[in-house]
């Protein structure tokens, strides 16, 4: 009996049938299994490979609906109650936590002493650190704090196997070896689990400010002169976030093309690059100025958009979708009125924004499957005519099968199928949830 | 030998003795080995068609850019051939909207930013060699600088990778420099490689803009762990400077006697300099705090550079620090440990323990903001059993990073170096996890073998080999 | 090199270190001649590479053993006995430029000209130059250079060749076809000869005006036969500031081709006529970069020679350029403008060899009406380097391709501070079908003075 077998390794508590239905977004499994510990973690894992199970990966849930072809893998391993900051060296501006620790409850810790992780991705109240690592999720920030593999120095991760491998260290600068730390940033679990982070952090800003400039409609060619401008400029925006009409509505009850520039410095020089937003401001463009609460409130606001695992709706004729979009930096603007435009033609409601400096753009839809379907090809079409990617970061289990959630398998597939098989030869984490099948 | 002269042309093959002598090392002098041949590429179809050839006939092969490597990465063992990057140099592509550069790896480190200043950009690492090194190079051995505190090392400004495999195929990663594109990271993989995974044959960096204000501090210290404390109380204090080195009075005493003197007091314990950069309208009160964070350490002196000039020189009397150290001795082995910056007295004062020990003066100029270290083992080669001591010494200094929770190298690599010392930090069951990974690139393992991981007796091996006399051309 | 082997040639090297200078009995690993290689030169250099792109030939080659730090490590495999002298040592020692970029780039101070012309000295020794490069190479060095009367001679040949019309029928003929292209190139353009200062004038010129010292002046060969006017203008605006000139006949050749050349032994013998000849003077002013650079290191020169070694630190210590003298000594403002674009072009022993950038640059701005635009890699080497462009064309040609690229659109001269520089350079200007004028530094504030002159403003 399967059961009494893993009931041999983990206590009771730990391990549950999993009763429900098919979950919306799949990736679910036959048994629950709860980690407490990194021992735990490694326990089922090499229980799981030597009785050759396949082990889905979750904590938050956030990510459920990005990637993944099987519905029910054998086992859930939830990562959730595996929590907690380990070690918070102030002086050294590093942090080792664990996996299951939302970003809020980092956040607020780190706060105390006055720092945090440069990491903006959605709903922090619910998204973990080990799984905004390990689909590599970021926010408009990343513009000047780069993003997970820019800020992420070691790793503690449980191998297929069962081992449990250490990457890169606990200091800000290391080459002693592979950055083997970059392998499992946006792995998507695939090449073992994560149990231990070490991370850089930053002081926490002494003022911050922001900018939203609303453009007039219709041209883009404003937005992108200004856009080009300020950042040939020697200002030092934390953002750049070119937010879509629809979006805009909703975060700041404008509806056209807008702008979120954040400044984040001393008082003094977020005041003078305010100053410089102002008197460069193309003609007829409205702008709205934030401080320090406000300017907080606002990107949290931001930051509750979107798919969250929890807040699909049942009903197919709204079928929730997000995309990620990849393109040159200033093809942002392109990405966002073509996603406007394919809209339109598809029948979908969508909302989206991009970074004008660092081009990640993302595209929430709501809509009809088919419909859904169709715009994501539309979309992927034109991106990859600009050779940008689309991939869909959030779908139910039921399109997954119709939209190619990765596009195209890149020419060089050989090494990461190679690069699996040495992790996981036996394919028994979080299978087919990443490019190509992998 | 007559192969890779069909593909790229009897003069760009070098198989002379003499010719091959001044390969037998890189920056990194304690080991020589001689090279088979030296080959010239100039295309990426090149060098596919010279890594075919020598795969099919197993003979090992290096790529080598400017050689100012500071751990051996490019020096052979004893028979590989050089495949010389250098040729390589040419820009091409830019695109300043998009904040990018495409260039060959023979490209100059410094001409990058050279070649874009005019229109106020800049490409941010900046090793102390980038006078010389290029950025094929940099990628290999993922290359720190003095300014990385704040902008990070060479993988955060790559954006794209052509490479060639071991197996001569051509492989884009990072198309466009577009970011975060599907697939594992193996932009992030290849950077800091050494050289083993693939040869890079084009690469697309990021570009910076200049930051609108520059300010440089100088601090002069009596003791030394007063200038730590300054450090970590600079960092505590919220502020994250662009850079901030610190040079012990040994050193001192070497680019005191070299090309760029600055006038330093040969009597301080040493000093920081400590360089704030972007807002204009944010920087002064960013000095005015570390200007008092020094008076609370016991600062001696404390100085903000008067002008672009004064600035210049204090930064040419730092960068040019370690080949200064001939000034004042014969040779040198230079570590490049990094440690927690919090630990950076007790780790010092033990640094100064293992000179004792071993009766061998140890300079020390580093950068403290990331706690990289880079104790300067002063030795003289022609005395006999002094390289064997320094080279004692060093691998103590690097215990006791590891051992403070560090690394062994910081920006220089483990190249042929450190190789032994990899065990300080990893497990041979992670050093395993490396090497298998290695293996799906570089299955034969021709690629720049025996570097940066150990191998049973490897360090037998290695001496072994670079004494040994060149094997006979073909 | 087995262990052992190694071990002995250290024990072997450290004695020599502390031994001092090696005296001429000694050998140095396979430095078996005269006048050995000084082992403290390559102590210093630490192989870090900072010297690479420093240097021209590295730049054009991207080889090792044509780089700075490649040749001092070849030097040194020889005095370690890992490599023999031959004709493939000697070819990345002879290739150098001897232009000492490598010295400004290196952090350490390794001399790497000093130690290349010690080489040279043993490869000289050893292998001695034969067939028909020894037979040009001897021509120059040893048959013209060091001979007053021959460079005379050759002045007058040139002189007639170029006033008799012969030129032009050499030109119009084709004649000059069969020379060898860069014979050719050199040939077209031969400045418009004068007559050497050396034998016209006296050998004490006085000052204009009340003396405020008194100074040698060393005329040089190529200054003197091809730029006598040159010599003039150097003379006339040292007078100007108040310096009686001393020209002293028993000056000679300073010897730095001969000593870049390996032929240390002539080097030797005119160093110590010159040093005899300047004996009365405190102060020896030099117009050619290269001639003073040599000046500046006869102590280098007679490193193993305890005798000559005081004499040659005094007259060393005597030698400076003009540039540097006149701006040092507070030199007179001219009030006339000369109204032109210029740019400077460093020559190799002016800026590296002597440490001179500044003040060259600092006279031609205060010229008033002269706008000083500033060069490229202005301190790159040109490629005359001596008599280089005679033994090395292609490089020499490829490296004046490279300085002509650079030359800033629309400035009206080229300003300099060596004879080799102002004819490589005239020579690109015209194959690259220019019009830029090639000047020295003094002759601009030579013309300053004549107009405040013809203006009364003097």
């Amino acid at each position: 009996m399967i059961v009494s077998d893993i009931e041999n390794i983990l206590p009771k508590e730990q391990i549950k049938e999993n009763k429900e239905q098919d979950h919306l977004l799949g990736n679910s499994g036959v048994q629950i299994i709860e980690a407490y510990s990194e021992e735990d973690i490694s326990k089922v894992l090499a229980y799981a490979y030597e009785n050759e199970k396949t082990v889905n990966v979750i904590s938050g849930g956030t990510k459920r609906g990005y990637g993944g072809e099987i519905e029910k893998a054998d086992i859930l391993l939830s990562l959730a109650n595996y929590k907690g900051i380990v070690e918070h060296s102030v002086g050294d501006l590093t942090m080792t936590v664990r996996p299951g620790t939302t970003l809020k409850e980092i956040a607020d810790e780190l706060a105390l002493k006055g720092q945090s992780v440069a990491l903006d991705p959605p709903w922090p109240e619910m998204a973990t650190i080990g799984g905004i690592i390990s689909a590599n999720d970021s926010g408009p920030k990343r513009l000047l704090y780069g993003s997970a593999r820019d800020l992420v120095i070691g790793l503690r991760v449980v191998y297929a196997d069962g081992r449990v491998i250490r990457t890169g260290g606990k200091v800000v600068k290391n080459v002693a070896g592979y950055d083997m730390n970059k392998l499992f940033i946006g792995a998507m679990g695939t090449l073992g689990v994560i149990s231990e982070i070490t991370i850089k952090l930053r002081p926490l800003p002494k003022y911050e400010g922001l900018s939203l400039l609303h453009f007039p409609d219709g041209n883009g060619q404003p937005i992108r002169d200004f856009s080009v401008s300020l950042l040939d400029s020697m200002m030092e925006p934390v953002t750049l976030e070119l937010l879509s009409p629809s979006l805009a509505e909703k975060l700041t009850g404008k509806s056209s093309y807008t702008l979120a520039i954040s400044f984040e410095d001393r008082e003094n020089a977020v005041i003078a690059q305010e100053k410089w937003v102002r008197e460069n401001l193309p003609a007829g463009v409205e702008l709205t100025v934030l401080h320090q609460e406000e300017a907080k409130k606002w990107w949290e606001d931001f930051r509750r958009i979107g798919p969250n695992g929890y807040n699909d709706e049942m009903n197919e004729g709204t079928t929730l979708a997000a995309l990620k979009i990849g393109s040159n930096n200033l093809d942002v603007l392109d990405v966002l009125q073509t996603a406007e435009l394919l809209a339109e033609t598809h029948h979908v409601a969508m909302e989206g924004h991009g970074g004008l400096g660092h081009g990640i753009s993302r595209v929430y839809i709501k809509g009809q499957q088919e419909n859904t379907a169709a715009f994501i090809h539309a979309l992927r079409g034109k991106a990859e005519e600009k050779h940008g990617y689309v991939v869909c970061t959030h779908l139910p289990f039921k399109l997954r099968e119709a939209v190619n959630v990765w596009g195209e398998r890149p020419t060089y597939f050989a090494l990461l199928e190679g690069i699996k098989k040495v992790n996981d030869p036996k394919r028994i984490l979080n299978r087919k949830r990443f490019v190509g099948g992998i | 030998m007559r192969k890779l002269m069909d593909i790229v042309g009897e003069s760009e093959v070098l198989y002379k003795r003499e010719d091959l002598i001044a390969y037998e090392c890189d920056g990194y002098t304690m080991y020589k080995g001689m090279p088979r041949a030296v080959v010239f590429v100039q295309s990426t179809q090149q060098v596919s068609e010279v890594v075919k050839c020598l795969n099919k006939e197993e003979v090992p092969y290096i790529a080598r850019g400017a050689g100012t490597g500071l751990s051996g990465g490019a020096t052979p063992l004893g028979g590989e051939v050089i495949i010389s990057m250098v040729k390589m140099k040419r820009m091409l592509h830019l695109d300043l909207e998009n904040r990018k550069a495409v260039v060959e790896p023979g490209f100059i480190n410094l001409k990058l930013t050279q070649s874009i200043s005019d229109k106020g950009y800049y490409y941010a690492p900046d090793p102390s060699s980038q006078y010389a090194c290029t950025i094929g190079g940099n990628v290999a051995e993922n290359s720190g600088g003095a300014h990385c505190l704040k902008y990070g090392v060479t993988t955060n400004h790559i954006l794209g990778l052509e490479i060639v495999l071991p197996s001569g195929e051509i492989v884009e990663i990072g198309k466009e420099g577009i970011p975060d594109q599907p697939g594992y990271d193996l932009l992030g993989l290849l950077t800091g490689s050494e050289g083993t995974l693939g040869i890079v044959t084009k690469v697309t960096v990021k570009v910076l803009k200049n930051p609108e204000g520059k300010k440089t501090v100088l601090a002069y210290f009596d003791e030394i762990d007063d200038a730590s404390q300054a450090v970590s109380d600079i960092i505590a204090a919220g502020i994250i400077p662009a850079a901030l080195e610190m040079m012990d009075d040994v050193a001192i005493e070497g680019v005191e006697s070299a090309a760029y003197p600055v006038g330093h007091p040969r009597d301080i314990a040493a000093f920081l300099l400590i360089e704030v950069d972007g807002i204009v309208a944010g920087i002064d009160d960013q000095i005015e705090e570390i200007l008092t964070v020094c008076k609370q350490n016991n600062v001696r002196e404390v100085k903000v550079a008067k002008n672009e000039a004064e600035r210049a020189l204090w930064w040419a009397n730092r960068k040019m620090g370690f080949g200064a150290m001939g000034a004042i001795s014969p040779d040198y082995l230079v570590q490049d440990g990094v440690i927690p910056r919090t630990r950076l007295p007790e780790v010092l004062a033990k640094i100064k323990e293992i000179g004792k020990k071993y009766n061998l003066r140890i300079a020390n100029i580093f950068h403290a903001g990331d706690g990289n270290l880079h104790p300067l083992i002063l030795y003289d080669a022609s005395v006999p059993g002094e390289s064997e001591r320094a080279a004692k010494a060093g691998s103590e200094c690097l215990k006791v990073c590891a051992d403070a929770g560090g690394s062994i190298t910081g920006e220089h690599g483990v190249g042929i170096e450190k190789a032994a010392e990899m065990r300080f930090i990893f497990t041979d069951e992670e050093i395993a996890a490396q090497t298998n990974i290695r293996e799906v690139f570089n299955p034969k393992d021709l690629l720049n073998p025996g570097k940066l991981f150990p191998q049973p007796g490897r360090c037998v091996e290695v001496k072994r080999a670079g004494q040994n006399e060149m094997q006979p051309v073909p | 090199m087995n262990v052992g082997e190694k071990e002995r040639e250290t024990v072997n090297l450290a004695g020599m270190l502390e031994n001092g200078p090696a005296c001429e009995t000694k050998t140095l690993g396979n430095y078996l001649w005269d006048d050995l290689p000084d082992p403290n030169k390559w102590a210093d250099c630490v192989h870090c590479g900072m010297c690479l792109e420093a240097c021209p030939t590295y730049q054009e080659t991207g080889e090792e053993q044509h780089s700075p730090r490649g040749r001092v490590y070849l030097i040194k495999a020889v005095a370690e006995g890992k490599l023999d002298i031959n004709e493939a040592f000697a070819k990345p020692i002879f290739d150098c430029l001897d232009c000492r970029a490598c010295e400004t780039a290196c952090p350490a101070d390794v001399q790497v000209g000093g130690l290349i012309e010690e080489a040279r000295g043993q490869i000289r020794q050893a292998m001695p130059l034969t067939g028909l490069k020894g037979a040009v190479s001897k021509t120059f060095l040893n048959g013209i250079f060091p001979n007053k009367k021959r460079m005379n001679r050759l002045a007058g040949f040139m002189r007639f060749y170029q006033n008799s019309g012969l030129q032009t029928v050499a030109r119009k003929t084709g004649v000059l076809n069969v020379m060898p292209r860069h014979l050719k190139d050199m040939e077209s353009i031969l400045p418009e000869a004068g007559k050497p200062v050396l034998a016209r004038y006296p050998e004490v010129v006085p000052a204009e005006g009340e003396t405020k010292g008194r100074v040698g002046m060393l005329t040089g060969c190529v200054m003197d036969v091809m730029f006598s006017d040159v010599n003039e203008a150097t003379i006339r605006v040292l007078n100007r500031n108040g310096y009686e000139v001393g020209l002293p006949k028993q000056q000679t050749c300073c010897g730095a081709l001969h000593i870049h050349a390996g032929d240390r032994k002539t080097g030797k013998e005119l160093a110590k006529q010159n040093i005899e000849a300047f004996k009365d003077y405190d102060k020896v002013i030099v117009n050619a970069a290269g001639c003073g650079c040599a000046l500046q290191e006869y102590d280098e020169l007679f490193r193993n020679d305890p005798e000559m070694l005081p004499l040659a630190k005094e007259f060393s210590e005597k030698v400076e350029d003009v540039s540097k003298f006149l701006y040092e000594n507070d030199f007179e403002r001219p009030k006339s403008e000369i109204n032109t674009k210029v740019t400077y072009h460093d020559a190799c022993h002016l800026a590296h060899g002597q440490g001179v950038r500044f003040e060259p640059r600092q006279l031609l701005k205060e010229i008033p009406g002269v706008e000083l635009v500033e060069l490229p890699d202005a301190d790159r080497c040109c490629g005359s380097a001596g008599i280089y462009n005679l033994t090395h064309p292609e490089m020499a040609g490829k490296l004046l391709d490279r300085k002509i690229d650079d030359i800033p659109e629309n400035v009206e001269m080229i300003s300099m501070g060596n004879p080799g520089c102002m004819l490589q350079i005239a020579m690109g200007v015209q194959k690259h079908g220019r019009s830029e004028k090639v000047v020295h530094t003094v002759q601009l504030l030579d013309w300053a003075y004549e107009k405040d002159k013809e203006q009364g403003l003097s």
